[in-house]
Parts: C-alpha cells; structure tokens; sequence
C-alpha cells in the first residue's frame, strides 16, 4: 500500500480539474479583514498547500477518519498518518471511512485507500504501528502534525517529541502541533506552537481524572454495580489468574469478569451489573459519537490550513465545547507553564573545559552567581550522572564524580539537573573547550 | 505557512533546547534525589540505572509492627506522574490494610492520587499505615476483625505472624528482623 | 474456581450477556442516549433541502447514529465546483449526475440501517404544488435556501402546530449560523448535573425514624464510621431544629455552624462519612423548596390537543406534577427512586435503598391516581411514568420563535449588536446576504446597505461589522469543507437533541466564526 501510494508522487498535482477548488480558492484569491499582511494571495500559497505542504496525522479513529477527509477536501496532497489499532465493530457508529468488511484491518490502512479513491489526486501513505516506533528524522519532514488520539501517554509523547525537535538554529524545526479530543458531546481543539506557546504538558492538570473506587470499598463494602466489576478485574482477576494478562477487548475475559462480577453483586443484593457496563468498567469507555468529533475535527483541520496559508487568523489558542445544554464553547489563550517539564524550566549552554571533572561541574553550578543551585542532582538522557539521594544511588554514581564529564556527556549534549531548589528542572547544553 | 518563527525570537533570544529525557524520567529523577527518608524507609534498586522498577524496606521503630522489615514494590510507568506508581507489598503480611495478595488500602494510591503528590508522599503515607493499622475500612478483613475486637489479641497474632506464623489456620511470612 | 481450569472452560455457557451486533455498533452512543434515544432515531425521518457539502456533512453525522430514513430534495445536477468539495460525490465521475442521487447513494453506504430518497424536484416546485408534503418529515434541515423559499417554508410549518421542526442554516466562507424553529421543546431527560432531593429537610416517616433513632455515643467505631451522611444530616438537622425554632440553618454564619457540628461529631479524624455529610450539608438549606427551574413551568400555558402529542403528553405530566406538589404535605417533587453512592457499608446502603425505593412507589401511586384525573392521562404508560419522575427534579421546556422573526425586530437587533457585537455582526452580515440575489456575488458596500436597512438607518454597526462583512464579500458563495464539517457536526448534535429529546437543544441563532474560532447564540 504505501509503496504504491509512493508511486503517484512526484507530480502532485494529478487529477484536477477546472472549478475543483472554486470553494477553497474563494479564501486564497484574496485577503480577509482579518488576514495577516503577509499573506500573498493567489498561485504561491495555492502552490504550497497542493505541493509542497507536508502533514502528519496522528490517531485514524473517530477525529482521524474525519480529519484525513477534510484535509483531502481542502487540497493538502501529502497526507501521512499513523494509528496502531485494527478496526472494531463498535467503531462503525463514528469512523465513516470503514464498513463492515473492514473490521479487523487496520484503521491506517483502510483509511488511506478509502480517501485516496474518494478524493483523486491525493497521497495519504499509512503507517500501522506505533509513533514511538518513528525518529526525530521522520517527524522532522512534516509541515505540521495534527492529533486526534485518546490517550494521555500517546499525546505526551508526540507533544514532548515535537517541542524536543525545535532546534535554535533552525526555523524549519519548529511544527505547528494541533490537537483534538473528544468525550460524548464535549470537545477541544488546541494550537500548540511548541516552544512558543502553552503545550500538552503545560495543561496536563486541566484533565478529568477517571473515577477510580476506594480498593477497601471494593474489597469489603461494595455498593455499586461498578464495585463489583473492579472486585472482578482488580482483585479477582490475578488472584484467579496470576500473571496471566487480562485483555479487554476478548469478549471471553470480559465474560470472565462480567459472571464475576454478577454473583458478586447477587451476594450482595446490588442491582445493575450488565455485560455493557462491565466492558464499559474495564475498558474506561468513553462514548463517542459523529457528531462531536466532526466538529472537533473540523476546528482542528481550519486551523491547519488557516496556518499552511496564512489566510486568516488561526486558533489562539484552545477552543472548548460543551453541547450538552445547547451550544456553549469558550475560545481562550491557555498560558504557558514556567515549570512545564515539557517546554518550561531554564535551558543554559555551557562551555567548559575537556578536563574537568563532575565534582567541579557540581561545584561551579553551586557557585555560580545566577544559577545557585543547592545539592544538584544530573543525568543525561540515558544514564545518570550523580544523584545525591536515595544513599544507594549516590553510592553507585559517586565515583562519578571523580570522572571527566567529557567522559559521560558528548560534545553538545544535554545534561538534565534537579534540586528541591529549583522549580523543576534546569537543562544544560554542555560544549567542551 | 505563517511565520512562527519571527515571534519566537522576538520572545526569547535564549536558547530553549530541550534535553530528551521525558517527563517522567525527570521527574522520577527529582522525587528519588529529594527523598527525605526517616532512618525506618530504604529504597533498593535492582538495577541501579533503572529509576522506574526499585522497592522500599520499611522497619518500624515504634507501634505494633516494631521488629518487622516490609518490603514493597514500586513499579512507575511512562505516563508517571498522569498515574500514579504501582505499589504491592511483596510479602504475605498480617494488616488490615493489605491483603494477602499484597493489594494496599492507600487512598492517594488509587481514588485521591494527584500528580502534586510525589514518591515521598506515598512512601509516609505507606509508613503510616505500620503505624496507625485502620480496622475500619480494611482489606484484610479477619485481621480488621481481631484489631476491633481485643487489641492484645491482635497485637499477639502480629507478633506471631511477623516470625512467619500461623494466624486462623493462614500461614504468614517471616518479616521480623533478625 | 480452580486455577487450573482455563479461560475458555470458565467462561462456556456465559456468552449469554454478550450484546448483538446492532447493540456493539453503537455501543459508544447508547451510552450517551441509552436505548430510548436510539428508537426515537430509528422511527426519525429527516428531508434535507439540497445536497450541498454541508446538507450531506450534516446527513452524515445522523445516518451514521442510525436515524430512519433520509430524503434529500434537489433538482440540480453535480457541477466539477461540486465535486471538488463534498465528499459524498464520487470526484468527477459524479459530474453531470444529479446531485441528490449521487449524495444519497455514497450517504447510504455508511449505515445498512438507514433508508435514503433521491427526489430530483427543486423546493420552489414542491412548496407550489405539495406543500403538505414537508410536513410528514421529523425534522427539515435547509442549507442556504432561497430567502424567499425560506420565508414561504418556515411559515408553513410555524403555522401547522403540529409541524416539523425546521433547521436553517447558512454559511459562507469562514461564517456560519443555524437556527431551529420550533413552538415548543419539552425535554424531559435533560441529563443535567443537578441532582434530584434527598429529602433531608423534610424526611418521610422510615428515613426519620431510622436516622433520629441512632444514638453515635454507643456506636462501636466501625459502624460509627459507616453511618451514611443521609443519615448524619437529618440526625443533626432535627437536633439543630430542636434548638432553633424549627428552622434550618439561615444565615451563612448558622450555616458555618452547623457544618462545624457536624465535624464535631467525629470520634475519629479519618472519618470519611462525616467529610461527605459536610460537603453535602448544603442540602439542609437547598432543598426546603421545589427548585424555580421546575416550580416556573407550573405557570406554562399547556398547548391546544391538536399539537404534537408528545407535546401534549409532556404537559399531562407536568400539570399532575403541580398537583402533586400543592395537595399535601412535604409539598416537595416525587421523591427519586435513586440514591447515590455514599461511604457506608454494604447493608446500611441496601437498607436505604429499599427504603427509598418504597417510598418512592408509594408517592408515584399517588401521583399516578393525580395523572388519571388529568384529560388524556390514563393514557399515559407505566414507562412513561417512570422516566418523568425519575427526572423531573430536571424537566426543561423552550418555547421557541418563528425563523426571521429576528431580523423583523429592530429593536432586538439594535440590543443584539450592543450586547454581542460580534454575534450579531456576523448574523447580520449573513442575513445580508441572503436578502441579495444569489448569481452574482454582492460588492462589500452593497451588503453593508443591505444590512443597514435591516436594522434601521439610525442603527449605528459596531465595529465587528467590518470583519463580518469582510470576511463575507471575500467568500459569499465558499462552502469550504471545514466550515461545512463543523456545522455538519453542530446542526446534527442539535437534530439528534431535538429528535430523542434528550439533552437541550440551542434556542436562537448560533452564530460560528471560523476565523478566530468561536461560537456564539444570540436571540
């Protein structure tokens, strides 16, 4: 699939015809009232979009199958994407790119040749497996990246992946970030500028926890029908099973666990386990409907066009909605976090001679008139350096001390320091001299 | 594509570059550097360049478990500190608030974990449990029980559990200090 | 069970609980709307008027949940413009074909479940020579109709009581609004947050006489610490009346009070059931009253028994419920069948479930008797019965108003633009362009004048005016695909609202800026 997909690249433009983009060229003939000066209407900003422009899609579920039909509308050519997951039956009620035939393919996949054959001309090149599994190298080659992901982890990763990217010495390092989620009939849409503006990390507190149940109350005075479900799956399950893991999408462990969980409730006179609530339980849905993720979709898909053209203003920076009681969103600039562990903390270079030792490292960052640091502790990405507590780790890494620091850290590489003095964290670029 | 660049040196000429270690692993880092342990907690990692995986030692100077080392596991993952760490007691004790599959009744384990709360938290509050055992919200029903009941009693099966003991017919491991 | 049996062995004969394939599909949807919902979708039929990007981004979102039947009313065959930006046409194979064919055909492969009519006739002629015909639809959804179409439409179904509800919406370029004509909305499962009374003010005989027969100082601690805080407060709250008249706590200092003797009647720190009788003390002094939100629509004019009968049926209910409340004493709402989750143990929790659940039968015998005495509610079933009590402590009504009655009232224009000038700038920009004709795209200066005659020349437009209107002169016939699959999602989340009558519905003009990203209602 990809390698045939390779194939029509080269001259991207195959397939139009004359009116195709009547609608979309209405916003890049000329400038709105809100357009920034710099916008240069007309061939150029047409000829970026349809191509040069390069775009990343992450997650080819409920936002993604939205997201890949709108980009392919708004005349992006090279369109990549990423998803890990094999299509589902409970994902048909949403993710419009797949029919029953689809289920157990992969979402990617299914989702690339559907748009490619509804929408002529386009390249989407699909990728089945994990973002994780991709280097700085891969993510470098794209104009932007647009998320539409459920998982907390997975948009850490590519937030903290992308905000790592941004090299000082070049401009081209720097990829918009857009980000969609949604839950029921709530959704939000975000610009992340990495190093710019408020990150996924800077907001990570904004989140809802998922309910989560006393375990005692679990164990001894169940109440709840979802009591006895994670009777079931938290206690019940390794007891019964051990090691053996518990996977949540095979309807025979959700059977397991839903009888379980049944004539625990029959012991105790609770009503209400049911195999949906059980799976619901086990599985932390959260539902999901068309609706939503087309709008969140839709906001997240404008703002990466209105930032590939230039054309109008883009999103600054969070767009929140709640269609429960009518319709009610509120636009907003979320702020930067100082301490962010992702983009905040202090970044200072440092020059220092190939002889010197750690011991002096430490004892320079104490001294040093603006940064003042009391009882440091340092590591690099892969291994530590010196910490000063727990008592065995400052045993194992002491004789660190003694050593080069030209001998643990590369020319130009990062150190990261921690001290209860510091807010979260002080990153260090060292070069030698 | 809009100019980003231009408002990100007008903001700051410095130079922002991120080390990529992750998150997590920056702020395990900083929890573990700046434990402050009394002399009854000790950590011990396996491995000692893996900051993820490692095991706290706790021995009670005071309360009814005094003369009892209990060793807990910790297991932190990526998404640390979204979720909180994973901690079993890796013994078979005898406490109305672990189990005998090692499940801990720790509320900012579970249902009240935040991610303002850090290794050190978790550990006093781990501590405290040896020290304050409640009996009524317990997970270890029968040991709840006896601790309502008669108080001596129960500090006798503790003793006796702790030497590897039979406690109802349940055979317990030995955890005491030698 | 024995360890050494496997997972298959363990779980033979189980598969029983395991849903249907119907059920798995929208597995992620019932749970919003539950099984009620999805009937009513079922049983919908939706007509569109054009096959726009939009009208099929909207019929998208709604075959897809699984409504009835759609039908999708266009005369006009696809032109390579419309094929460049509705995904729901075959690129330039569907050039040439019409359009509400080709729309219907590529709808209808995204849900075996839902039927779908091509009829390739123009609004003008149906509204000429069938108008009744519109009026056998649930709902009628109409992207950038004609004014004059418009107009002759929205009043043949305002007039007609029991009429569809109908769903303008326009858009150009980065700007769009909807607006959803309908008489009247009642709603009675509004999932709302707030919950339903407990009855701590005023307990029925069991609940009182369970929670004032505790006596704290001779519990063991266990059962001490598993007292549930329904219990706790009405325990405390008949102490505290006993010294105070007979009133609940007032003021915010005996409020303070009060939640200070409750904490003091901890006997040890940790007790988590006093902590949740302290947070939920404000029951003590919300609850002596039906909330306004419900006790307002008593004073509703009920509609005429030719309207909708749902509608009808709605205000059956309501005036049995206000019957119920002004007969007898607590004067209070039907109590709730449903508790929530407390920290006390498990057979303090069943007890006081049942005693709830009792009550709770015993109140909806008596409304039941009141129902019957009302016109038409013998006819009301035992489902219906139950679903209204359960949430009427959380009833909504909308009275709705005539599409374009907006623009008629210079007044409310005139208040619109000073209090939302944004949204009402962008309205207006909109209904300015609609006022124009349609072939040939309007100079910026015509438009303002236009608008200007809408509102009044003495009518001074907000500064906002100039974006909206700009942005409009650039792109007065642009469906761009982004604009079209937000509102796609945003008028089919208000269709599903309307239809299942579940959560609440926008009443007014909502008004979305695609520019900087925002939405607003007006009206």
């Amino acid at each position: 699939m990809a390698a045939a997909a390779a194939q029509t690249n080269g001259s991207a433009i195959y397939g139009d015809w004359p009116g195709r983009y009547f609608h979309v060229d209405q916003v890049l003939d000329r400038p709105g009232p809100r357009t920034d000066p710099s916008f240069l209407a007309g061939d150029g900003v047409k000829k970026f979009l349809r191509e040069e422009c390069k775009i990343l899609v992450i997650g080819a579920g409920g936002l993604g199958c939205e997201i890949l039909s709108n980009l392919a509308l708004l005349g992006f050519k090279d369109i990549h994407v990423i998803d890990m997951d094999t299509i589902d039956i409970s994902n048909l009620n949403r993710q419009f790119l797949f029919r029953p035939k689809d289920v157990g393919q992969p979402k990617a996949t299914v989702a690339a040749e559907f748009v490619m054959k509804r929408v002529p001309g386009v390249k989407v090149t699909p990728y089945f497996g994990k973002i994780q599994d991709k280097d700085d190298d891969y993510y470098m080659q794209f104009n932007l990246v647009i998320c539409g992901l459920d998982s907390v982890e997975a948009r850490r990763w590519m937030n903290a992946t992308l905000v790592n990217l941004v090299d000082p010495e070049n401009p081209e390092s720097l990829k918009p970030l857009i980000d969609g989620g949604t839950e029921g009939f709530k959704g939000q849409a975000r610009v992340i500028l990495p190093t710019v503006s408020s990150c996924y990390e800077c907001s990570l507190d904004m989140l809802n926890k998922p309910t989560a149940f006393p375990i005692c109350t679990i164990a001894n005075t169940p109440r709840l029908p979802e009591h006895c479900i994670e009777w079931a799956s938290v206690l019940e399950w390794p007891r019964v099973w051990k090691d053996k893991k518990m996977d949540t999408d095979d309807p025979e462990h959700i059977g397991w666990l839903y009888n379980v969980a049944a004539a625990r409730a029959k012991e105790f006179k609770i009503e209400g386990v049911t195999w949906s609530l059980t799976q619901g339980v086990v599985k932390n849905i959260i539902p999901a409907i068309a609706s939503t993720n087309a709008i969140i979709a839709a906001s997240c898909c404008n703002e990466a066009f209105k930032i590939a053209t230039s054309s109008a203003a883009y999103l600054n920076n969070y767009f929140m909605l709640i269609g429960t009681d009518g319709v009610y969103s509120y636009t907003f600039e979320h702020e930067r976090r100082p301490e962010c562990p992702v983009c905040g903390g202090e970044s200072v270079e440092l020059s220092i001679s190939r002889d010197w030792t750690v011991d002096r490292l430490i004892e320079m960052l104490v001294e040093k008139q603006d940064i003042q640091i009391k009882k440091p502790s340092l590591s690099t990405p892969t291994k530590q350096i010196y910490f000063q507590a727990p008592p065995q780790l400052e045993e194992a890494t002491r004789p660190n001390l003694e050593k080069r620091v030209s001998e643990l850290v590369p020319n130009g590489g990062e150190v990261t320091v921690t001290a209860s003095s510091l807010p979260f964290s002080l990153s260090l670029r060292i070069t030698f001299i | 594509m809009i100019k980003i660049w231009s408002m990100k040196k007008n903001e700051d000429a410095a130079a922002k570059k991120k080390p990529k270690t992750s998150a997590a692993q920056i702020r395990v880092q900083k929890d573990l550097t700046e434990l402050d342990l009394p002399s009854t907690m000790k950590t011990n990692f396996p491995d000692a360049t893996d900051l993820l995986n490692f095991t706290l030692t706790i021995t009670p100077d005071e309360g009814m478990y005094k003369g009892g080392a209990f060793v807990f596991s910790f297991v932190i993952n990526t998404n640390y500190p979204h979720d909180p760490p994973k901690v079993k007691c890796t013994q078979k004790i005898y406490h109305p608030n672990v189990d005998l599959e090692g499940n801990v009744c720790l509320n900012i384990l579970r249902e009240d974990w935040k991610p303002v709360l850090n290794l050190n938290s978790v550990m006093v509050g781990l501590q405290y449990l040896f020290l304050e055992p409640n009996a009524d919200d317990p997970l270890n029903k029968e040991a709840a029980e006896d601790l309502r009941r008669d108080r001596d009693q129960f500090l006798a099966n503790v003793r006796s559990s702790l030497k590897g003991g039979y406690v109802k017919g349940v055979s317990y491991d030995r955890v005491a200090v030698s | 069970m024995s360890e050494s049996q496997t997972i298959n062995e363990a779980t033979t004969n189980i598969q029983t609980g395991q849903p249907d394939a119907k059920t798995r599909r929208y597995d992620r949807q019932l749970r919003l709307w539950a099984a009620t919902g999805q009937n009513a979708l079922e049983s919908s039929r939706i007509l569109v008027l054009s096959a726009s990007a939009t009208s099929t981004s909207i019929l998208k979102n709604l075959v897809l949940p699984g409504i009835g039947h759609f039908t999708i009313l266009d005369a006009s065959n696809v032109t390579p413009q419309d094929a460049g930006n509705n995904f729901f046409l075959d690129g330039p194979d569907s050039i040439g074909k019409n359009r509400a064919e080709e729309a219907v055909r590529l709808l209808g492969e995204l849900n075996d479940g839902v039927g779908g009519t091509a009829v390739k006739e123009s609004v003008g002629e149906v509204l000429a020579k069938q108008p009744d015909w519109v009026k056998r639809f649930t709902l009628v959804i109409a992207h950038n109709l004609e004014n004059n179409l418009l107009e002759k439409l929205s009043t043949l179904l305002w007039e007609d009581e029991a009429g569809p509800p109908l769903v303008v919406v326009k858009s150009a370029g980065f700007l769009a609004e909807f607006f959803i004509q309908f008489r009247d909305h009642s709603v009675i499962e509004s999932h709302s947050d707030s919950a339903p009374s407990l009855r701590i003010t005023n307990p029925f005989p069991s609940l009182l006489s369970l929670a004032t027969s505790l006596d704290f100082s001779k519990m063991d601690p266990t059962d001490h610490s598993h007292v549930p805080y329904v219990l706790i407060l009405v325990h405390a709250l008949e102490n505290w009346k006993k010294i105070h008249g007979g009133s609940p706590p007032k003021t915010y200092a005996e409020k303070q009070e009060f939640k200070k003797t409750i904490l003091a009647m901890k006997v040890k720190q940790d007790e988590e059931n006093f902590d949740e009788a302290e947070a939920q003390a404000y029951r003590c002094w919300s609850e002596t009253k039906i909330p306004s939100d419900i006790s307002s629509l008593f004073s509703l004019p009920a509609p005429s028994p030719s309207s909708n009968p749902n509608t009808f049926q709605f205000y059956t209910l309501l005036s049995a419920l206000k019957t119920f409340t002004s007969i007898q004493p607590p004067y209070a709402l039907p109590l709730s069948a449903t508790l929530p989750d407390m920290h006390t143990s498990t057979d303090t929790y069943v007890h006081l479930q049942k005693l709830y659940k009792a009550r709770a039968e015993e109140e909806k015998a008596v409304f039941k008797e009141l129902l019957k005495k009302e016109g038409g509610g013998e006819n009301v079933d035992e489902e219906a019965v139950d679903n209204f009590l359960k949430n009427c402590h959380a009833l909504k009504v909308l009275k709705g108003k005539k599409w374009g009655a907006f623009d008629t009232d210079r007044e409310a224009l005139a208040t619109a633009l000073q209090t939302y000038p944004k949204e009402a700038s962008t309205h207006l920009a909109l209904s300015a362009l609609s006022a124009l004709p349609t072939d040939v795209s309007p100079a910026e200066e015509s438009l303002r004048a236009t608008a200007q005659n809408i509102v009044g020349q003495d009518v001074e437009l907000p500064d906002e005016f100039d974006n909206a209107v700009g942005e409009i002169a650039r792109s007065p016939s642009a469906d761009l695909p982004t604009t079209s699959a937000f509102l796609g999602g945003l008028v089919a989340q208000e269709a599903i609202k309307m239809i299942t009558k579940q959560y609440v519905p926008v009443n007014g003009y909502c008004v979305v800026d695609l520019v900087e990203t925002w939405t607003g209602v007006i009206a």
